[in-house]
């Protein structure tokens, strides 16, 4: 599908007047960039499944309108309240500057990226487009063992006009040292909004990281994220994605194994009802070995929500030692629900384990008769099964207050979804 | 209680019961024995009311009311406990947690209000000592990981806590051991009542040794051939399936 250019000259003008001069080269030569290669469409094998037609459209009216950006907004209810952790706020890609001041964690030193602008090679039409528009970007930097978690939260508003807003997070975290990182997403008001976040997490030798992503954003926003990450000798990262909300969400996990030791465990759940579209695509460069990698995604999908897990694993030559597994398990709750399932497997060394699993079911009916059985209604029923469906990947976040907020969110957007079509 | 008249029963296109009729008055305790493929399990589920088996014929009276009629919460509700031979395993779910929603449901069904969360702790610890069942099995995914003993337990647990009027147990003493078998049974035992009937499917006698039922029957080919005190049971295994099989032909 081709889709209706936009407005270059705007696109220009826009790039030109963003705050921050130090960003200018390379926001000059991500744009150009950008403007010749355009937005992924679905001829591309990786966009196959994933339209961003939506996210043109949006793209386009805000650039029409003008390409106004907003002011910090904190939405009156939110994670700061109630999640145990030391916050940032980036706020429709910018960077809140009190929040940021009060930020004091030691053992994290916290940059801008206009501090320390570094070019970067151009790989992906979203992350060029990221750095072409991006107002600034947040650098953590972690240098010894942090129990209190680190959280990030966006938030993404547009009240009157559409909105596009570029996040940029860029993670370090050095040799021997741990950290918890909570990557919050939400979103209000009325008009349309599109957030384009790249993260990059790098962790050194013997580096820990628990990074958790959640996106409960409203249901008329989208969002591309890709997250990056490199894993040192005997690095482990565990990492957990939410995706409660949103219309349109594609979601880039790309780690790369470059040293032996590493471990990446991952998992991910999605819920989407209506006409959501939620697309999961992940990929591990295996390069070096002994590694392991570990992947769970679960998903729930009512009404006409369309949903894609794409698992891609390379086990490239002399990765000796690798052990890779994936699974993906779903939940289809009404017929016109579509998921693409799609474990990829690539492996050119022998001494490797790996193994897949994909389901797409119904509940078990089995499971719901005996509930019946117990004086339970099918709704009631329903509603149990499902949520203990979720909880296989919620019960799997450590920090406490999160999981209990997850619970809560999960079982809120399940109660919503039983009562759709 | 309850009244069986000439059932017939499908699952997909056998039919498993065929014109099978039985009595069941309150204060009594009855077993249903018969070989495997005879139709014992489809009988308890048909009673529960599994929508995978289909009544095509006859009728079924529960407390004055036609049983066909109910959905299987309704029928729980009104009190029929199945216990099932295989209990689900229900990742995630806390087994305190689906406890207390059936007894409420029950309750709220009665017109009583939710049951008191300490009183509710109290009664299940109770229950799960009068079984031998450690109380750290409260906090855990139904049946998840649960030995087949255990399992078996859990639904003892589950009946006592919902009271039920009619209980019937679908070859609750399969795969236990001894200890197992007698800790059941006692939980069964102490259920007994004036106002509850139980109806025990089992295979063997041996789970009859334990709990003494007043009327046996025997099940072949998906109808009740043969009914007798305690003693039919003895009988059944000194002689064999075969011999009640013959007799019926006969």
């Amino acid at each position: 599908m081709s889709h209706p250019a936009l407005n270059t000259d705007v696109l220009r003008s826009t790039v030109a007047a963003l705050p921050n001069e130090a960003l200018a080269a390379s926001r000059t030569a991500a744009l150009e960039h950008f403007v010749e290669n355009g937005f992924p469409g679905t001829r591309h094998e990786d966009w196959k499944y994933t339209d961003l037609a939506d996210v043109i459209d949006i793209s386009r009216r805000w650039l029409d309108g003008g390409a106004r950006t907003a002011d910090v907004i904190l939405p009156p209810e939110s994670p700061l309240d109630t999640i145990e952790a030391d916050w940032l706020v980036i706020s429709n890609g910018r960077i809140d500057d009190g929040q940021l001041a009060q930020f004091d964690l030691p053992g994290v030193e916290i940059t801008r990226r206009s501090e320390n602008d570094a070019q970067e090679p151009f790989r992906w039409p979203l992350v060029d487009l990221n750095t072409a528009l991006l107002e600034d970007g947040i650098h953590i930097r972690v240098t010894s063992d942090v129990t209190r978690p680190i959280g990030i939260l966006v938030v993404d508003a547009a009240d009157q006009a559409p909105v596009v807003s570029q996040v940029r997070i860029d993670v370090e975290v050095a040799a021997n040292a741990s950290a918890g990182f909570l990557e919050y997403h939400v979103s209000h008001g009325g008009a349309d909004h599109y957030s384009n976040v790249v993260a990059n997490l790098e962790l050194a030798d013997n580096a820990r990281a628990d990074y958790i992503r959640v996106q409960d954003r409203a249901r008329h926003h989208c969002q591309t994220a890709r997250l990056s990450v490199t894993l040192g000798r005997d690095a482990v990262l565990s990492h957990h994605g939410f995706d409660l909300g949103g219309k349109l969400v594609r979601n880039d996990l790309h780690i790369d194994i470059a040293s032996p030791g590493s471990e990446a465990l991952f998992d991910g759940l999605y819920i989407a009802g209506d006409d959501q579209h939620i697309d999961n695509h992940t990929r591990v460069d295996h390069r070096v070995g002994p590694a392991v990698s570990r992947q769970e995604y679960r998903g729930i999908l009512k009404g006409k929500a369309r949903c894609v897990w794409n698992g891609k694993a390379i086990v490239h030559e002399g990765a000796d030692g690798t052990d890779a597994d994936q699974a993906n398990h779903n939940l289809l709750l009404s017929r016109k629900a579509e998921i693409d399932a799609k474990p990829e497997l690539e492996i050119y060394t022998d001494d490797v384990k790996c193994s897949h699993g994909t389901t797409v079911g119904q509940l078990d009916k089995t499971a719901l008769f005996y509930l019946r059985s117990r004086g339970l209604d099918e709704l009631q029923a329903t509603r149990i099964l499902t949520h203990a469906f979720a909880a296989g990947i919620v019960n799997r976040v450590s920090n406490e207050s999160l999981a209990t907020l997850l619970s809560s969110k999960v079982e809120q957007r399940l109660g919503d979804l039983a009562e759709s079509g | 209680m309850l009244k069986i008249n000439n059932l017939h029963a499908t699952i997909g296109e056998n039919e498993i019961l065929r014109g099978l009729s039985l009595s069941i008055n309150a204060g009594e305790v009855h077993a249903i024995m018969g070989p495997n493929g005879s139709g014992k399990s489809t009988l308890a589920q048909v009673i529960a009311g599994h929508a995978d088996y289909v009544v095509t014929d006859g009728t079924v009276d529960y407390k004055n009311q036609d049983l066909l009629e109910l959905e299987p919460e309704e029928r729980a509700r009104e009190g029929i406990f199945l216990g099932f031979q295989y209990p689900v395993e229900i990742p995630g779910v806390n087994n305190a947690y689906l406890l207390k929603a059936a007894v409420n449901a029950k309750r709220k069904h009665e017109g009583l209000d939710e049951i008191d969360a300490f009183e509710f702790l109290k009664l299940a610890k109770e229950k799960m000592a009068m079984l031998g069942m450690d109380p750290k099995f409260l906090n855990r995914g139904v049946n998840e990981g649960f030995s087949g003993g255990e399992k078996k337990r859990n639904e003892i647990l589950q009946m006592a806590m919902l009271d039920p009027s009619l209980a019937i147990l679908d070859e609750t003493d399969s795969g236990l051991d001894i200890d197992a078998l007698r800790a059941v049974a006692e939980g069964v035992n102490a259920c007994r009542a004036p106002d509850r009937a139980i109806l025990l499917v089992t295979h063997y006698q041996r789970l009859l040794d334990y709990i003494e039922p007043d009327h046996v029957h025997v099940l072949s080919e998906g109808r009740i051939v043969k009914s007798g005190d305690k003693s039919l049971a003895l009988e059944l295994e000194d002689k064999g399936y075969d011999w009640v099989k013959e007799a019926a032909s006969a």
